[in-house]
């Protein structure tokens, strides 16, 4: 499966020669979209899979590449084919905005309970009774402390 | 005020969990399985493969119908081709339907699949997977074989072509078309 891959890849960059002259702007890179794109049978990434699925969507991006296709390009004509789930990342819309904003909003919350636990655990508070400056007891029984660490000496 | 605050950030890690308790009690009561022998098969509309239109499941009620689910870059199921198209070609007489749906393809591949093995009964496209998924389709190809009134008579998971299989197919035809 790797090799016919490979050799697609091969035939396709081998006619890309003159296409690559032709192309004006930045090429995009097969292993790039090879993260974005989700294999829809395997439901991961394409560089993580090897599946026959993948591997034919991996040989149409190499060939849209080739055809100096931008990476926006190929991932809309996937979406066309598959659905918006053939891209790793949500779309910027409806539902799926949750899904970039919930981490944002919990790094928010985690940071802001962080920072009132600080401000609280820093804070004096006047009820609170003072640490005790000394040993803490009393004369009666310091005495006797005294008396029984002078019988060790 | 230390207290309010201590019982609202409860109830809130509270709502958290019981949020996310639902979300999996979802996800569990909306797994999707393959349609049970005897069960109506689920209703779909999708676009043709090969030019416009879009075709229903349910305008071929009272039809037996067998529903093969293929892709491209399946293997298997270019063995399967050629005696889903033989078997077209002689139960089409009696009123036999049979639908392809192409699963999680590129359009232009699956194009050139039904061209180059001279595939003639209506194919669909079913790229997002939606209608497969509600088939239970893990893995292709899979057929159904559906009677007059919609429900599954049969459910081969793997090429008809496969040993013991197709006695099966044509058992259940047989079934579907009475």
């Amino acid at each position: 499966m790797m090799l016919r891959f490979a050799a697609v890849v091969v035939v396709a960059l081998a006619f890309a020669g003159p296409a690559a002259a032709a192309c004006t702007q930045p090429r995009t890179s097969q292993a790039y979209l090879d993260g974005q794109v989700m294999c829809p049978t395997c439901h991961t990434t394409l560089d993580m899979s090897d599946s026959q699925a993948a591997v034919q969507i991996k040989v149409f991006i190499a060939k849209k590449i080739a055809a100096c296709w931008t990476a926006k390009e190929i991932e809309t004509a996937l979406v066309a084919n598959y659905g918006q789930q053939i891209l790793a990342a949500p779309s910027h819309k409806g539902f799926d905005l949750l899904a970039w904003w919930l981490p944002i909003l919990g790094v928010l919350a985690g940071a802001l309970a962080l920072a009132f636990g600080v401000w609280r655990w820093s804070r004096r508070r006047p009820d609170e009774p003072a640490e005790p400056v000394g040993s803490g007891l009393d004369e009666e029984d310091e005495r006797r402390l005294d008396e029984v660490l002078a019988r060790f000496e | 005020m230390t207290k309010r605050l201590k019982g609202t950030a409860q109830l809130v890690a509270l709502a958290c969990v019981a949020g996310l308790l639902a979300l999996l009690v979802w996800q569990v009561a909306h797994q999707q399985h393959a349609p049970s022998v005897g069960s109506v098969a689920p209703a779909f509309t999708l676009h043709r493969l090969e030019g416009p239109g879009r075709v229903s499941l349910a305008s071929y009620r009272g039809k037996p119908v067998v529903l093969n689910f293929w892709a491209s870059w399946c293997e298997p199921c270019k063995s399967e081709a050629a005696v889903l198209q033989r078997d077209w070609a002689s139960y089409r007489r009696r009123g036999v339907v049979f639908l392809g749906v192409d699963y999680h393809d590129l359009d232009s591949d699956a194009r050139r699949f039904v061209s180059a093995h001279e595939l003639t009964f209506p194919m669909l496209e079913d790229g997002s997977g939606a209608v497969t998924g509600r088939y239970g389709i893990s893995q292709v190809p899979e057929t159904y074989v559906l009677d007059r009134q919609g429900r599954v008579v049969l459910h081969l998971a793997g090429p008809i072509t496969d040993p013991g299989f197709a006695g099966k197919f044509r058992d259940a035809l047989a079934k579907a078309d009475a």
